[in-house]
């Protein structure tokens, strides 16, 4: 193991790959603080950049931008109650009433001690048990497989919220569906093509991330009319002092180390990601907090900011556990990113490890290395990163779409990749206007040519018979558990509709509060 | 009966499903195929199920109460087909007249829908920027970027 840090270090310090830290760090940062554009959107933009580089690098410039982006969202959460992603959402809860209260100086710097206490807390468990998970995943077989290619898929949609689990599953049948467009990679004949030339290839991952999550959010702003609203006045003057005190300090720091390794386990189980993480910590610490503390929770508690916060962070980095040892993606934005590593020409999971170990431990010591950039270089930089927001929204908009648009042009040369972004993105209205997620799609999408693969091996093997999904024992356990992911929350809601009718009073905690689970 | 959001949503997803069932259908199986377990039409013929299944649990389903409805009203959906047409303008404008005057063309009509009258304005954010992309992508990067048809018919390819 030690080995491979060693190796994971010298990649990651190496200046190139340094000078893609903070790059990514800071494009991250301002993308997230723009509203409506969070880290998926973010990271999305980044794919055609990082198709010129090698793959640790093309990695880590994502990473960072993914680490960047949360913070973002939390900055603009804290300053303008705007938050730009679902997982900082909790963020403005308490840290814009400290903003209004004039000590936003205080509750941006304790939203970056926490953010890196959470990543750094992460990093360090992820380095144990990235390796450990690695090792006994190699024995797995494709049974295996696609009982984990099924229970991630089920688990994003369990965990998408009240009311979205079947919206969210008909989005994974969706995306799988649009995985067998193309040629069948075993038989080599051509599926759902309609004689068109420019779909045997399939449709790019690429294509379908740009134009599903950057060039739907925006032209979404556009449809909202928001891009006419005047970007909310910042003063940077009145920010306060980004000093906390040792008292302070004291108070927080049980909230941070509980939040960081809670958020760290809800962000490894695939599908919960970031933002249930946040929402779960912020419920976790009321509950904690005494009758009186409880009160100030929604008027500026620092704990209230300071476990949402780490445990978003935590959580970002626990969804690389499962991306990089079973490769299978915690998230949208690890699915994104496990989309580029594939053309990369690089399969994550238990062989990433073997195969590839620079790729493997630069991505995670590189993690460590953003938190750094993060708390060392942006929090000074804000007010100045902040001031990138005025340009406005008229000239901000074109920009942004032409970035989405050559970057899958420029990557195929094809204008008919143009001409099917822009079917896509009318879909992608379409489904948004009634209220279907997309980060199942894009979930189902991504996995759903390793699963026909897997499940392909596993008929074969076993001659056709569905047995092996209990033959043997660790699928048939991976199988149940994901059975147990998908009837959980119906059942719950079954049991609370039944309390309800009995006149009980029923608290679902905050978790009830997510529609969008697309951390 | 209302239809709220959940019908549309759901009937959509049964139509499709349907037509998906009909055309993996149609997927030619090679000589022998019946005989495998597992072939190019399985994985189809399972998510079409799967699909017609999940969307006939959504239409009966669907959340009746107030606010399911789809509403439309307070949309700008003119100014973003008419955002939408620019893109596919682009994509012509790609092969007629290349990157450089694209790009310059898209941004300026970009900036002209969302508001953006003045034209000093309209010049000053697109023409360096295409300008220095373009340059950045030909001269930094070496990435060939093919000049329109139309200069080529013009001045011979």
């Amino acid at each position: 193991m030690w080995d491979g840090i060693f190796t994971g270090l010298s990649t990651a310090v190496m200046p190139f790959n340094l000078l893609m830290v903070v790059v990514g760090c800071f494009a991250g940062t301002f993308i997230g603080m723009l509203p409506g554009l969070g880290p998926i959107s973010a990271v999305a933009l980044m794919i055609p950049i990082t198709y010129g580089l090698d793959p640790s690098s093309g990695i880590i410039l994502m990473a960072g931008v993914y680490y960047g982006a949360v913070f973002g969202g939390s900055t603009s959460s804290i300053l303008i109650n705007a938050p730009g992603c679902a997982s900082t959402v909790v963020t403005s809860f308490d840290g814009y009433p400290l903003a209004q209260q004039k000590q936003a100086g205080k509750a941006l710097a304790l939203a970056a001690y926490s953010s890196f206490t959470g990543g750094t807390i992460g990093a360090i468990i992820l380095l144990f048990a990235a390796p450990a998970l690695a090792s006994v995943s190699l024995s797995f077989q494709s049974s295996d497989y696609f009982g984990l290619m099924i229970l991630g898929l089920t688990a994003v949609a369990a965990f998408s919220g009240k009311g979205q689990v079947l919206k969210a599953l008909i989005m994974t049948v969706f995306g799988l569906m649009i995985a067998t467009v193309g040629t069948d990679l075993s038989s080599g004949t051509p599926r759902f093509t309609f004689g068109n030339i420019d779909l045997i290839d399939g449709i790019s991952f690429l294509l379908l991330a740009m134009a599903t999550f950057a060039l739907t959010e925006v032209v979404m702003t556009v449809l909202k009319g928001q891009h006419k609203e005047e970007e909310e006045e910042m003063d940077m003057n009145s920010l306060g002092s980004m000093k906390l005190s040792r008292d302070e300090v004291k108070h927080v720091a049980p909230t941070i180390g509980r939040s960081s390794v809670f958020g760290f386990l809800v962000g490894v189980l695939p599908g919960a990601g970031a933002t249930i993480a946040s929402f779960m910590a912020y419920g976790l610490e009321r509950n904690l907090a005494s009758a009186k503390e409880k009160l100030k929770f929604g008027k500026g508690a620092l704990r209230g900011l300071a476990a949402p916060e780490s445990a978003n962070n935590a959580a970002s980095t626990g969804s690389f556990v499962p991306l990089l040892t079973l490769g299978i993606p915690g998230s949208g934005t690890t699915a994104i990113m496990l989309g580029a590593l594939i053309a990369y020409g690089i399969q994550p999971g238990p062989r990433l490890f073997i195969d590839n170990p620079d790729v493997f431990w630069s991505v995670i010591i590189s993690m460590y290395f953003g938190n750094l950039v993060l708390l060392i270089l942006n929090l000074p930089l804000i007010p100045y990163i902040s001031r990138l927001l005025v340009i406005p929204r008229p000239i901000l908009i074109p920009l942004i779409l032409f970035f989405s648009i050559t970057g899958v042009y420029l990557v195929s040369f094809n204008t008919f990749d143009i001409h099917m972004m822009a079917i896509i993105t009318v879909i992608a209205i379409f489904l948004k206007l009634l209220e279907f997620p997309m980060a199942p799609m894009l979930l189902g999408f991504i996995l759903g040519g390793i699963m026909e693969t897997n499940l392909s091996r596993a008929l074969v093997i076993s001659d056709g018979s569905l047995a092996f999904l209990w033959e043997r024992p660790l699928t048939l356990s991976i199988v149940t558990v994901a059975v147990l992911v998908l009837c959980a929350p119906p059942l719950l809601e079954l049991r609370n509709k039944h309390r309800a009718a009995k006149g009980e009073a029923t608290d679902r905690g905050p978790e009830a509060a997510i529609n969008e689970g697309e951390g | 009966m209302n239809i709220c959001k959940d019908h549309i949503g759901g009937m959509t997803f049964l139509l499709l499903s349907v037509a998906y069932g009909y055309y993996a259908g149609q997927i030619p199986l090679l000589p022998g195929d019946e005989y495998e377990p597992f072939t190019a039409q399985t994985v189809p013929n399972a998510l079409a199920m799967l699909g017609g299944i999940l969307s006939i649990a959504l239409l009966v389903t669907a959340d009746r109460g107030e606010g399911s409805g789809l509403k439309l009203r307070g949309y700008d959906f003119s100014l973003v087909a008419k955002l939408l047409a620019l893109v596919v303008f682009f994509a012509l404008a790609l092969e007629w007249i290349g990157f450089l005057l694209a790009t310059i063309v898209f941004l300026i009509g970009g900036y002209w829908l969302l508001g953006e009258r003045r034209v000093k304005t309209l010049l000053v954010a697109s023409v360096p920027f295409a300008v220095g992309i373009w340059a950045i992508l030909t001269q930094l990067l070496d990435i060939y970027l093919a000049p329109g048809a139309l200069f080529n018919q013009i001045f011979g390819g």
